[in-house]
């Protein structure tokens, strides 16, 4: 069952989930025992490919890939000479070149870590592209309830925010809904789309969402700048609709449940400072699972298994035609 | 002199076949019947077993000269026509420079004249640049025999100016094609606002944003007292809003369908296949029923196939830059009769009738009906031949279509305009 690149959730076997999730574990369990590496991918090279800025995952990527004994090279898109333009075609020529092992690419682009994926004979994997998916937030998510939740059947998680433009919300329920976890979205109307899975309940009440009796709470972090109209009124009035205010908290606090956010979170928005002090709010766990998932994702993966395919290149935006 | 024996004759007012000979003498159907004797000089072709329908015409094709010969030439399109039965065309105006005034229609139909086998119609733009805000010089256009105004690739967004220009045109006896789109809820990524749109993360445009501008247009029309034709309608609202409006009976509105909205849905775009990315863009399935009774029905009155090809450079790039647009020429015949003709959705009446009368009509030129004393202006399609569509078969300099190295039943076989054999397999 070997594959060359993470790029979704979607095309993850439940077998392939669970033997990635029970390979993060064991290395959980090394690095509690204070080993600093393993020299699993020693002489490999990952090089990492961000077109959008990110401190969390990024480095999490990196201290994955050193601990695993593996070279990291930042390919740095925002002083290389490269303008939007040709850049990501030539990117790849040029990474073909330097013979990489791994690709780790983010691009706000949702589809393109794909189209790298079949021009190089590198395993290619996802860290976000645009609003399609973020494979390893997923894995490191449903590992942080799996701790959590041994076995996560049944236990139900409710996803706050802004669901139309957030890949985490489409790769965390489409991995927590392949282990049996019941997903339901809360958020405005206009950020809920009605066209989503059928199989996720749909709220745009928190009341009525709570109701529901979630198991845990993951609240999305609200992204104005992926916006291009407005999709609600206010950040104020977000947070009165949809926020985990002080008074919300203490009902959350009463029922015992757990709060996960991908960070960074933006305070007084999706949730009160409050909460960071909450001993079952798990944002802290979700980072430091990031890099045990990341481990075990480069780990599993195999290099030039498929030979690449040479049609696609891809380079600048055209404009609008028929 | 041109025999063709025993075929089997498809016309726009029967679903029945009429097996028959048909001597073309001089570029002229001259004779129809059984058993006709074989005059002296003769060409004889044995037709048995297959069909001699009217060539196809279409009303909708981006041949992208001037200014984009990477993509398509005024020859390669007209190749590609022919091969797929099709001996008329009218282009879009949207090249570089649009189509926008008599210098550049003159310069068009100079070149079509001497690159082409096969007549070419140009539309005009409506407004000048298709820029939307001033009008095109439309008189001179005009006077060189354009009909169709359009600003296709874009929707004349502007209520008021479209308005104007069609109180003002339609004294010149001219109509208007309109491409329907409100810009602000399509945003530019072709794909329909729907489940495939969630999935893939990508903005959608919702079919209302198609909707609102076909009854607008139509709305602007019964105003002016103009005729609008709506090109390419893709979703099941649209083609009832046409209904609703042809009902009333007080405002002339035709009406077009591209064979891919009756074949394809959002869901054949899969893992970003670019070649399913075309605008208006897929739809459901519900939209391809709907569209495939309203055709029918003769809600939409013609097929077109808004052939628009595009470099395999821009086609491999990632799903939001890569343009809209799929290829049709070459295919569209053989795919109508593949997935519609031959499971009997519909005879060949309708093909002959959409695809090949109601076109001309449209553009008012005569029906190449198969009929004694009519033009030859005709093909032979053999119903158990198979087309592959490889990258020799497929004459446009463009390959960005599904059907690239499918097998599809049917074949055109001979395609024949006045004197001329275009084309013979
Ligand atoms: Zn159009």
């Amino acid at each position: 069952m070997a594959r060359k690149d993470l790029l979704d959730i979607a095309s993850l076997h439940r077998e392939e989930i669970e033997l990635l999730l029970d390979q993060s574990t064991s290395f959980k369990k090394l690095f509690t025992r204070s080993v600093n590496k393993v020299p699993a991918l020693g002489g490999k090279s990952v090089l990492m490919l961000f077109y959008e800025a990110s401190t969390r995952t990024h480095s999490s990527f990196e201290v994955a890939a050193k601990r695993l004994s593996a070279d990291v090279t930042n390919f740095d898109i925002a002083h290389s000479s490269i303008t939007k333009g040709e850049s990501v075609r030539e990117t790849v020529e040029t990474l073909q070149a330097m013979r990489t092992d791994y690709i780790v690419v983010r691009h706000g682009r949702s589809g393109l870590p794909g189209l790298i994926a079949r021009q190089t004979k590198a395993s290619v994997i996802n860290a976000g592209d645009g609003a399609h998916e973020h494979p390893t937030q997923a894995l490191l998510d449903a590992f942080t309830i799996k701790e959590k939740f041994p076995d996560p059947r049944g236990k139900k998680v409710l996803i706050i925010g802004d669901i139309l433009h957030s890949r985490v919300a489409r790769s965390t329920s489409t991995l927590l809904q392949k282990l049996g976890v019941e997903v339901a979205y809360l958020g405005p109307g206009s950020l809920v789309p009605k066209y989503g899975p059928a199989t996720i309940r749909r709220f745009t009440d928190y009341q009525a969402a709570m109701a529901w009796s979630p198991d845990v709470v993951y609240l999305l972090r609200v992204q104005m700048e992926r916006q291009d109209v407005q999709f609600f009124p206010s950040l104020r009035e977000y947070h009165r609709l949809y926020g985990i205010t002080n008074d919300r908290l203490a009902e959350i606090q009463q029922r015992g449940l757990y709060i996960m956010h991908p960070g960074p979170v933006n305070r007084g928005v999706e949730l009160c400072d409050a909460v960071m002090d909450y001993e079952r709010s798990l944002i802290t766990n979700q980072v430091e699972n990031g890099i045990v998932i990341r481990m075990a994702v480069l780990d599993w993966l195999t290099p030039g298994g498929d030979a690449p395919r040479a049609e696609p290149t891809f380079g600048r935006s055209y404009e609008r035609s028929c | 002199m041109l025999l063709l024996q025993n075929a089997r004759i498809a016309s726009e007012n029967s679903p029945v076949l009429l097996e028959a000979d048909v001597l073309i003498v001089e570029g002229k159907i001259q004779d129809i019947g059984n058993n006709l004797a074989i005059p002296e000089g003769a060409r004889v072709i044995d037709a048995r077993g297959r069909i001699l329908m009217p060539a196809m015409f279409d009303a909708h094709v981006h041949f992208r000269a001037p200014g984009f010969e990477a993509k398509e030439t005024i020859t390669t399109g007209s190749e590609a026509a022919i091969n797929g039965g099709i001996t008329g065309v009218v282009m879009m105006p949207n090249t570089r420079p649009a189509i926008d005034s008599a210098m550049v229609v003159a310069t068009v139909l100079d070149n079509a004249k001497h690159r082409s086998r096969i007549p070419i119609y140009t539309s005009g733009c409506v407004t000048k640049d298709r820029q939307g805000k001033e009008l095109a010089e439309i008189d001179g256009m005009r006077e060189l025999g354009v009909k169709m105004l359009t600003d296709d690739g874009d929707t004349t967004n502007d209520p008021a100016v479209l308005l104007r220009a069609m109180q003002y045109a339609t004294e010149f006896g001219m109509f208007f094609a309109s491409h329907c789109e409100v810009p602000e809820l399509a945003g530019p990524r072709a794909l329909n606002e729907g489940v495939m749109s969630y999935r893939l993360g990508i903005k959608g445009s919702p079919a209302c944003a198609e909707e609102i501008i076909i009854d607008r247009d139509i709305r602007l029309a019964h105003a002016a007292g103009a005729h609008v034709h709506i090109q390419h309608v893709s979703s099941k609202l649209g083609m009832e809003t046409i209904r609703w409006w042809k009902s009333r009976g007080d405002v002339k509105v035709t009406a077009e369908v591209a064979p891919h909205h009756l074949l394809f849905t959002e869901e054949h775009i899969g893992n970003y296949d670019t070649n399913y990315k075309m605008n208006p863009p897929l739809r459901t399935q519900a939209d391809c029923d709907a569209l495939l009774e309203g055709l029918i029905e003769g809600v939409l009155d013609l097929i077109a196939t808004d052939h628009a090809p595009h470099t395999p450079y821009e086609k491999a790039q990632d799903f939001i830059s890569a343009p809209n647009g799929i290829t049709g020429l070459d295919t569209a015949l053989v795919s109508l009769y593949h997935y519609f003709v031959e499971p009997a959705k519909f005879g060949w009446d309708v093909v002959v009738k959409r695809y090949s009368a109601e076109p001309r009509r449209l553009m008012g030129l005569p029906v190449a009906a198969i009929e004694v004393g009519q033009k030859a202006e005709c093909l032979l399609f053999d119903t158990e031949a198979e087309t592959t569509f490889t990258r020799e078969f497929m004459k446009s300099k463009s390959h960005n279509t599904p059907f690239l190295d499918q097998t599809l039943k049917g074949r055109v076989d001979l395609v024949i305009l006045g004197t001329e054999i275009l084309l013979e397999r």
